[in-house]
């Protein structure tokens, strides 16, 4: 009787002991589900160096001389330039700007650090503004977006899940997780530059490769994994993530249909109807396979940057062009979204630049003899924007903040919201991220 | 006399006629992995350093054809696995392409069915460094004579994949 109570008494504590409460470091029982406020989050990262005049200010030509207008009406509200046409302007394909959909950060900070690309990106991926210099291609000390969504979402998400999708290499590939001892690429975010993935490099060297059907696959693996038993290190240090060998064997499907498909000229791009696609810039190019991404993994965070602006370091009239094309694509892909019945009213897009530009021009004349601008960390090199769009039930709609000289928020912002967004903002430990929530943008 | 000496002279001329085919064999043993000699390994413990992705491409591409990679392909294959997160699927669809080009030094299932014991030892030094041990023979073997669907190509990419090639 006694040893059938000491089993019973037993049983209890080791009961006991598996469902006792985790105590998180925040003080918190068990991990809070976290209340979202939508499943899905795309950041696009309109960067480059977006001078406030001719984005949001919609300047056009007037610090040029000449006229003003908006060019960038699928985002902004506001009438075009009606005259001395630079660009061959696409009809907006928004039916109200992105603005009215959503509550726009009109003077956003970015407040320290050398207004440097990779510093802008860091700053928004991370939450962190960094000093370190502009063209070194090191993953961030300060943990990403994606890692925090990964290490602190719950239930734990793989890296299909998130992605990042650059426009250009440099130091951006870099940008998918950082070397935080706490975090690293096991919390990484899956990563594609499509111009080289998709392009003719990706054409060239990924597409056509040997097929092996699953039985195939299986033998292969079997060896493999007989070889893998003969050898005592592993190859896990290899740079970058490492997807589980489900996500692993999804993703190199979606890689040769979507191959097979730019060979075949079958990917839909983000252009007006009946423009070429000799009009394609990098920056469409990215959001065109982006949304590829988008429709076949839904994945709860991507982050996407544009990038082609920055020709107006010597080419103002490019910038101008490339401008109003990026803006095209940011509408494109909002409307995208809303037709996948996954994404549709699940999704808020955030839209900021990675930094401005400065206030006075260099002394670098285009084709067309207007001046240049550099960002050399000039005040106005400090002012950017923040859309933040999504359903009407969940983000505050047509509201305005801010105005020069009475900021509302810093890009350093954008990652806890994120976190906010998606549920996990709570359960990152205080100190790690020094921004606010924006959390005028919800209802 | 002259008998004597008629004999001495075919003798000789026997004696240095398979000299030399000994001196062939000897020749046709040191370049019959790569474009230069290499060193086998004695044993798989000796690998202690994790090629980067350059060198395994590279690697890779010289095992499989049996010469140098042109330097702008490698500049290329460079871009393609930078634009990949999971560089271990970056690496394994540059391998699949590799696997269908005109060039490749791989031998058809029948030549792999009809000496396997030279092909398993032949495809461990190419792709190891080192010879099979005898359990990794006999394992190999049974799994091949098993399995009639298992091709080259499919034991080639196994190799490549594999941790241990992943290492020098």
């Amino acid at each position: 009787m006694k040893r059938r109570s000491f089993i019973k008494k037993a049983s209890i504590a080791t009961a006991g002991t598996f469902f006792a409460p985790y105590i998180l470091p925040s003080g918190r029982l068990f991990a809070a589900a976290g209340d979202r406020v939508v499943n899905h989050v795309v950041l696009v990262l309109f960067a480059g160096g977006v001078r406030h005049q001719e984005s949001v200010e919609q300047a056009y030509l007037t610090y040029q001389g000449s006229n003003a207008g908006n060019i960038m009406q699928n985002m902004f509200t506001g009438a075009a330039p009606s005259s001395n046409l630079l660009y061959n302007p696409w009809n907006p394909i928004q039916g109200s700007s992105l603005a009215s959909q959503g509550t726009f950060f009109k003077e956003l900070q970015y407040a320290q650090g050398p207004t440097g690309h990779y510093n802008g990106h860091t700053a928004a991926i991370t939450g962190n503004y960094t000093d370190v210099g502009t063209n070194l291609a090191i993953n961030p000390d300060f943990p990403t977006v994606f890692e925090y969504y990964r290490r602190h979402n719950d239930p734990a998400k793989s890296a299909i899940n998130t992605w990042w999708m650059s426009e250009g290499l440099g130091p951006y590939p870099a940008l998918n997780y950082s070397k935080h001892g706490m975090y690293g690429p096991m919390y990484g975010a899956n990563y594609f530059r499509p111009y080289s993935t998709f392009g003719n490099i990706g054409l060239d060297y990924l597409n056509n490769g040997l097929t092996l059907q699953p039985d195939d696959v299986g033998r292969l693996n079997t060896m493999k994994n007989f070889f893998d038993s003969n050898f005592d290190k592993s190859a896990s240090d290899l740079p970058g993530i490492i997807n589980n060998s489900t996500d692993r064997e999804t993703i190199h499907a979606f890689m040769k249909d979507v191959l097979n498909r730019t060979q075949n000229g079958t990917v839909e791009f983000p252009l007006p109807n009946g423009v070429s696609t000799g009009e394609m810039t990098g920056d469409l190019i990215n959001i065109q396979y982006t949304w590829e991404v988008l429709k076949n993994f839904h994945p709860e965070l991507t982050v996407i940057n544009t990038f082609n602006l920055d020709t107006c370091h010597s080419d103002f009239t490019g910038y101008l062009k490339n401008m109003h094309k990026a803006d095209y694509g940011v509408g494109w892909l909002w409307n995208k979204i809303q037709s996948d019945p996954v994404l549709q009213n699940d999704t808020i897009m955030i839209c900021m630049p990675d930094h401005g530009r400065n206030d006075l021009p260099n002394n670098v004349y285009d084709a067309n003899g207007l001046r240049a601008f550099d960002h050399t960390s000039d005040d106005n090199s400090r002012r950017v924007f923040a859309l933040i769009v999504g359903p009407s039930a969940k983000v505050n709609q047509n509201l305005v903040l801010g105005s020069a000289g009475n900021p509302v928020g810093q890009t350093i912002d954008i990652v806890p919201t994120i976190a906010h967004i998606l549920g996990f903002y709570d359960q990152i430990a205080s100190g790690m991220l020094p921004g606010q929530v924006l959390t005028q943008a919800f209802i | 006399m002259k008998k004597f000496f008629l004999l001495g002279i075919i003798s000789s001329t026997i004696f240095s006629s398979c000299k030399k085919e000994v001196l062939k064999q000897n020749v046709y043993d040191n370049v019959y992995y790569e474009v230069t000699p290499v060193t086998l390994y004695t044993s798989n413990a000796e690998k202690n350093k994790q090629k980067s992705s350059l060198q395994y491409i590279s690697i890779l591409f010289s095992d499989l054809f049996n010469q140098s990679i042109p330097g702008s392909d490698l500049n290329n294959i460079g871009e393609a696995i930078l634009s990949i997160g999971d560089k271990g699927l970056a690496n394994q669809m540059i391998l699949e392409r590799f696997l269908t080009l005109p060039g490749i030094s791989i031998p058809t299932q029948t030549q792999m069915n009809a000496d396997l014991n030279s092909f398993i030892t032949s495809a461990y030094q190419r792709f190891y460094l080192r010879n099979p041990t005898e359990y990794e023979k006999i394992y190999l073997k049974n799994l091949i004579q098993n399995d009639t669907n298992i091709t080259p190509e499919i034991v080639y990419a196994a190799f490549a994949l594999s941790n241990e090639y992943m290492f020098y």
